[in-house]
């Protein structure tokens, strides 16, 4: 593995955040003639910290690329700092750290996925037998060793995907910036990713990545931080988030109709094929139940309930008028 | 090695490979073609107007060829990079901009090394098909011939990290032009007195000479560029080169990645 170029202070310090960030304001200059100024994120001040994985999600144009092109130097901030395991922005030294996976990577299309790892690991000064060995790693890892010869012109936009976040980890980072690392992939992309993440974190990596796919960051993360024009709106554990609401119940049932009697003790029901989601106050549980019985049903599953990410979504940014399809670059 | 080093090597060479897979030095297959046609097609000619008329048409294409390679190459090494985000990853890497760009212009230079390394044996083979010997002369005219292309390579990489890779062929090849006719715009007055002194002390002074890298008519004559001239080239191309490079890097060095 790479040699870091400075010691590095933090390195025993398990509860220092891995990455601060204090004001950081960047806006894109518009027009041709009369030039403007577009906010695109605005004094964002954000921490992550050492072993969790961070969500960062919010609709289109929200500042979530914005935000991890000013991490890893592609823009420069217009104010505001940041710190990555305690080094200042503009420090290389913290790069042999961390890993980058931009949004739609584009990799050298005349370079096979073995050779494109092998150039990265030599970008980290990594010895030539310990990066062949490497290489053989990752590519196993994301499912490429089929692959590792073929010219990446070759590649589906998945196998893409999956060779960029390959090279996210040539140097074994501690830091994760992952932009949309779901993006493109199939449902076994997915699933294999989704499974990357959760084992980088069982291995004490740090992830921040963005998504729009707000069940990937249910799924994956402890913390979501929610941006929306440009500014944080929130950040917090999910659980805080998704508030559990015990005073509303949500029963599971098969083997009825939904306009069966009794049921309208339910708020709210919900077909799903051959069963029914049925909402209910806690007072009118014990009623629903008996009249799903008493009509020949079967109750398969009782529990409070949980908004979703999406549910939270919909309230805080204006309701349906949000459209998922308009989620994505950010 | 210096870490920083080893990372401008590590460009270079990726950007070597990129020319080869590429392509880029097909350009020789022409030059091989060109050579054994003009080899066959000289041969009723005098015995000095056939070693002449050989050397200056290979000299010309060396010059031609690099000239191609170095603007349209040179001009698509960064403007593609970042067009197509391929430098994303990259530079997120403990990799700086300053490394990235020189290990570009190193492995374009070493492209083109190899590009006229290959074609003087070519015209050198050529001259043995013919039974003339070996000159020493070719090789004090191409390396000022290399000079001059390093220093295209430069302006294209100045010209890419500014605008899009066609304006950058464009400009650079303007540069190249308006360059190999500096002596002209020198002396334009002369020829049109209408034209401001300082206007033509300007272009004059902007643009490098490329006519001061030019020496194929003497080495055609079978006369070799003495060394003292060859040591002035190499500073004047060393003193060009380092300066637009340096617009080039502060240029690349300042630029936001959308």
């Amino acid at each position: 593995m790479p040699q870091p170029e400075e010691a590095h202070a933090d390195r025993h310090a398990p509860d220092r955040a891995v990455l601060v960030t204090r004001g950081l304001s960047k806006s894109y200059r518009t027009g041709h003639v009369i030039q403007g100024r577009r906010p695109a994120l605005q004094d964002l001040d954000l921490e992550l910290r050492r072993g969790e994985i961070l969500g960062y999600v919010g609709p289109n144009g929200s500042g979530k690329t914005t935000t991890l092109k000013l991490l890893v130097g592609l823009l420069r901030p217009d104010r505001g700092d940041a710190t990555v395991f305690g080094e200042p922005l503009a420090s290389r030294a913290w790069r042999s750290r961390a890993g980058y996976l931009p949004e739609h990577p584009y990799l050298y299309d005349y370079l096979t996925a073995a050779e494109y790892l092998d150039y990265v690991g030599r970008l980290f000064g990594i010895e030539r037998k310990t990066r062949r060995e490497r290489t053989r790693e990752l590519l196993a890892l994301v499912g490429l060793e089929q692959s590792a010869g073929v010219p990446l012109r070759r590649f589906s936009k998945g196998m893409l995907q999956r060779a960029g976040l390959a090279q996210a980890l040539v140097n074994d980072p501690e830091l994760l910036l992952l932009d949309e690392p779901m993006s493109g992939l199939d449902p076994i992309g997915r699933r294999l990713v989704r499974d990357l993440i959760l084992e980088l974190r069982r291995a004490g990596k740090t992830v921040l990545f963005s998504t729009h796919i707000l069940s990937d960051a249910e799924a994956l993360c402890d913390r979501v931080a929610v941006l929306r024009a440009g500014r944080l709106l929130k950040v917090g554990p999910l659980a805080e988030l998704l508030r559990v609401d015990i005073a509303h119940m949500e029963v599971l049932a098969s083997g009825i109709a939904a306009q069966g009697p009794g049921l309208e003790a339910a708020a709210r029901v919900v077909s799903l094929g051959d069963r029914l989601r049925l909402e209910v106050e806690e007072r009118s549980l014990g009623r629903l139940i008996v009249a799903i019985e008493t009509n020949g049903g079967r109750v398969l599953g009782v529990q409070p309930v949980r908004r979703s990410l999406e549910d939270y979504f919909f309230e805080e940014m204006g309701g349906p008028a949000t459209r998922m399809g308009e989620w994505g670059e950010g | 090695m210096g870490r920083g080093l080893s990372r401008i090597l590590a460009v270079a060479a990726n950007t070597f490979r990129e020319t080869v897979r590429e392509r880029v030095l097909y350009n020789l297959v022409v030059f091989a073609i060109l050579m054994t046609l003009a080899g066959l097609l000289l041969g009723p000619l005098s015995i000095r107007q056939d070693e002449k008329i050989l050397k200056d048409l290979g000299l010309a294409a060396m010059d031609l060829f690099g000239t191609l390679i170095a603007v349209f190459i040179g001009t698509g090494l960064v403007s593609k990079e970042i067009e197509r985000r391929s430098l994303y990853p990259l530079l997120a890497k403990p990799l700086s901009r300053g490394e990235f760009f020189l290990g570009k212009f190193v492995g374009l230079g070493f492209t083109l090394l190899v590009n006229l390394s290959v074609m003087l044996l070519g015209l050198l083979l050529t001259l043995a098909a013919i039974g003339r010997r070996a000159d020493p002369a070719l090789l004090t005219a191409a390396y000022p011939i290399f000079l001059g292309l390093v220093l295209v390579v430069a302006f294209a990489l100045l010209f890419s990290t500014l605008t899009s890779s066609t304006l950058a062929a464009v400009l650079t090849m303007v540069v190249v032009v308006v360059g190999r006719f500096a002596d002209v715009i020198r002396g334009m007055r002369e020829v049109l007195p209408g034209v401001p002194q300082q206007l033509a002390q300007a272009l004059f002074t902007v643009v490098p000479n490329f006519a001061n890298f030019d020496f194929k008519t003497r080495a055609a004559y079978g006369e070799a560029v003495p060394p003292a001239v060859l040591g002035w080239v190499t500073l004047y191309a060393a003193a060009w080169t380092a300066v637009v490079l340096g617009l080039g890097l502060a240029s690349f060095r300042s630029r936001d990645f959308q």
